[in-house]
């Protein structure tokens, strides 16, 4: 607490980087309750973004070039419905939502003129596009522009025991699912060391409804199953522990949602250090990013989700994230307009720069309540994960369904309170006004973005101009690869990539080898 | 309408088009329908306008409702009631999710869709709505 700073209050109050009676834990200190490693020395900033994509690769790529010019310091793309369900646009079931939920990315090309002109050595580049894909593409953008792998700063989002569930179907049997994120963490944990490649993603399956402690007593079985199998592999703690991160949720909940976050780091040290022997503090002290919840907007008086987000990006920043995304007060309705978008931005900025509460790290921390909430989350995330751990192994959970059944009694249950009106939510079951009356920022959410058609004509194009045989050769390596497990698949999906196979052909290929069926929908035929 | 065919449960298809994901307020909506004493044939994500007239004519069902969270209806629905027709089936056909607009819902009751729910919509409303249009049926 001696740091030399000039840090004051608006009246002139000199203050300490953080506060605590001698003896305290300090923030930067395990077991991390009050802050990761650095978070000593302040408060400080956080990374700025906002979720990004919608139409074809270029116009993705001037949408973020625009959110960049706003002051954004990283960024974060998702794909429309075909490409986070792996599949290419010219398949029957694409036809009406290509590019209209996110960017349509299916080719080494499309991800060349995503990323076409960005800074990317600096900027930090986060996904929500299927991990495999999101990783082989940003290599081979990189490698077009010049850039070493070891220089590249991002991450991709995980979650291969519940996306099957509630996120966005790939339809990939269990055991693959689970390998591309280990050999992800271990491609990367050699070659990509400044990436995260394995972000725990909590965010999405907490939407459909979870309490606190379900959404992160799941992330911690799924962290830890996943610490597990790498360790049989050989792979070293400390060489992938300080890789893993954690995206969580923000609900309506606002200082349990800080003790949860405190919780949170306090568990995952204890875990590394004392299960899994990890010495490096920065394998003990996980980097948590987060996105307010979509699930507490409303599509009715929507200016009101600008509160909302708010409210939950302020109780993110006092829990002490490391990157932060507002939900677009639009999100009940489409993905982000323009005009949602600079809100969000402009809502960070204000916390960041206006609100002064970044100047002491963990400013809560020493609040009676905010501590014993803190340790009563801790207890209680332990308690369940150790309860999901009883009743069965991830494969077994998932194949009967129990993750499922989760979701959906967590999905029935928001719905009933909401209904009942024991979680009050304004505009829908209080303080309600008549339809006519809702206007304010209405004529924004009445603009739509049409299917990018013209795409199918152009991976068409790409199939018949390509080089056949060795795309044909590369996706036999995918597929013989995805077969033994003893093999990495993302050094094999990076070159099918880069001969020019598609999405849906890569991710064909390696059902192939589990005995599922290269479309699942049978609707196209298989190459190999 | 005798007293014994007011009698059977209404039967209602739910289900969600194309590549739609979310599928929070089909479960929630046909989890309520039940509730009520509904027959409900959750036919859940992945449908096309073929596999949808398919099942309501399989499953001789007495309203349709389709849960939308993507912008894909606006090009599957014209087709959906093309085939419903082809196949001579009068079924009503209610659609309901958070992303409608009010001007989606004027669009879509203009265009004879028998029913449309906005985020919010409550449970009374839903449920009372699907037996006016079962019974009518």
């Amino acid at each position: 607490m001696t740091d030399a700073t000039e840090l004051k209050s608006r009246s002139g109050i000199p203050l300490n980087p953080w506060y605590g009676a001698d003896g305290d834990e300090a923030p930067g200190q395990f077991p991390f309750t009050r802050g990761r490693l650095g978070s000593e020395r302040g408060g400080g900033s956080w990374i700025q973004r906002e979720l990004s994509g919608e139409g074809d690769p270029a116009a993705s790529n001037a949408q973020i070039r625009y959110l960049i010019s706003k002051g954004q310091m990283g960024i974060d793309v998702i794909g429309d419905s075909p490409t986070m369900g792996m599949l290419d646009p010219d398949h029957p079931l694409a036809v009406n939502a290509i590019g209209t939920q996110g960017v349509s990315l299916c080719c080494k090309q499309d991800y060349l003129e995503l990323f076409d002109g960005l800074p990317l050595e600096k900027i930090s580049v986060s996904s929500s596009v299927q991990p495999v894909f999101a990783l082989a593409g940003y290599v081979l953008a990189a490698r077009h522009a010049g850039l070493a792998a070891e220089k590249l700063r991002g991450s991709v989002l995980q979650a291969p025991f519940y996306g099957e569930d509630c996120g966005y179907a790939i339809h990939m049997p269990f055991d693959l699912r689970l390998r591309l994120s280990t050999d992800a963490m271990e491609f990367c944990a050699k070659e990509l060391p400044r990436f995260h490649s394995y972000v725990e993603d909590t965010y999405f399956f907490a939407e459909s409804g979870l309490d606190a402690v379900d959404e992160m007593a799941l992330g911690f079985y799924e962290i830890r199953h996943i610490t597990r199998k790498l360790l049989s592999r050989g792979v070293p703690i400390d060489s992938f522990a300080p890789r893993i991160a954690i995206l969580i949720n923000c609900s309506m909940d606002f200082f349990e949602e800080v003790a949860k976050i405190r919780a949170t780091r306090r568990l995952f040290a204890k875990m590394m250090r004392d299960e899994f022997g990890a010495t490096d503090p920065r394998s003990q002290s996980v980097v948590i990013t987060s996105h307010t919840s979509g699930l507490t907007l409303t599509s009715q008086q929507p200016t009101n989700n600008i509160v909302r987000g708010t409210l939950q990006a302020l109780s993110l920043v006092l829990g002490g994230v490391q990157a932060l995304e507002i939900s677009a007060f639009d999100e009940g309705f489409r993905t982000p307009s323009r005009e949602a978008h600079l809100v969000g931005l402009r809502t960070q900025q204000i916390l960041q720069l206006e609100s002064g509460v970044t100047k002491v790290a963990d400013p809560l921390g020493g609040s009676h309540y905010v501590e014993a909430l803190t340790d009563e989350m801790e207890n209680r995330i332990h308690e369940r994960l150790k309860e999901i751990e009883a009743i069965g192994s991830p494969s077994q959970l998932s194949e009967h369904g129990w993750f499922a059944e989760v979701f959906q009694r967590a999905m029935a249950d928001h719905q009933r309170r909401i209904d009942t009106g024991e979680q009050a939510m304004i505009g829908v079951n209080c303080h309600t006004i008549p339809e006519d009356e809702d206007t304010m920022l209405k004529e924004i959410v009445e603009t739509k973005i049409e299917p990018v058609r013209e795409r199918i004509g152009k991976i068409q194009a790409l199939r018949a101009n390509r080089d056949q045989e060795q795309t044909l050769a590369r996706l036999r390596a995918v597929r013989g690869a995805a077969a033994n497990p003893d093999d990495n698949l993302l050094p094999r999906v990076i070159d099918a990539l880069n001969a020019d196979a598609t999405t849906g052909e890569i991710s064909g290929a390696m059902r192939l080898a589990h005995g599922a069926p290269w479309d699942p929908y049978n609707r196209v035929e298989a190459l190999i | 309408m005798s007293a014994e065919t007011m009698k059977r449960p209404a039967r209602v298809l739910i289900g969600m088009l194309g590549l739609d994901q979310h599928e929070v307020g089909a479960i929630a909506v046909a989890g309520m329908l039940m509730e009520a004493g509904m027959e409900v044939i959750y036919t859940g994500r992945f449908n096309t306008p073929d596999s949808l007239v398919n099942a309501a004519l399989s499953e001789d069902v007495d309203v349709i409702g389709i849960s939308v969270h993507s912008w894909e209806y606006i090009d599957y629905l014209p087709e959906l009631q093309v085939k419903l027709n082809e196949a001579e089936l009068d079924v009503p056909l209610m659609i309901g999710g958070s992303i409608l607009t009010p001007d989606d819902r004027n669009n879509l009751q203009k265009s004879g869709i028998a029913a449309t729910f906005p985020a919010g919509a409550g449970r009374d409303e839903i449920i009372q709505t699907v037996e006016r249009l079962a019974r009518v049926n």
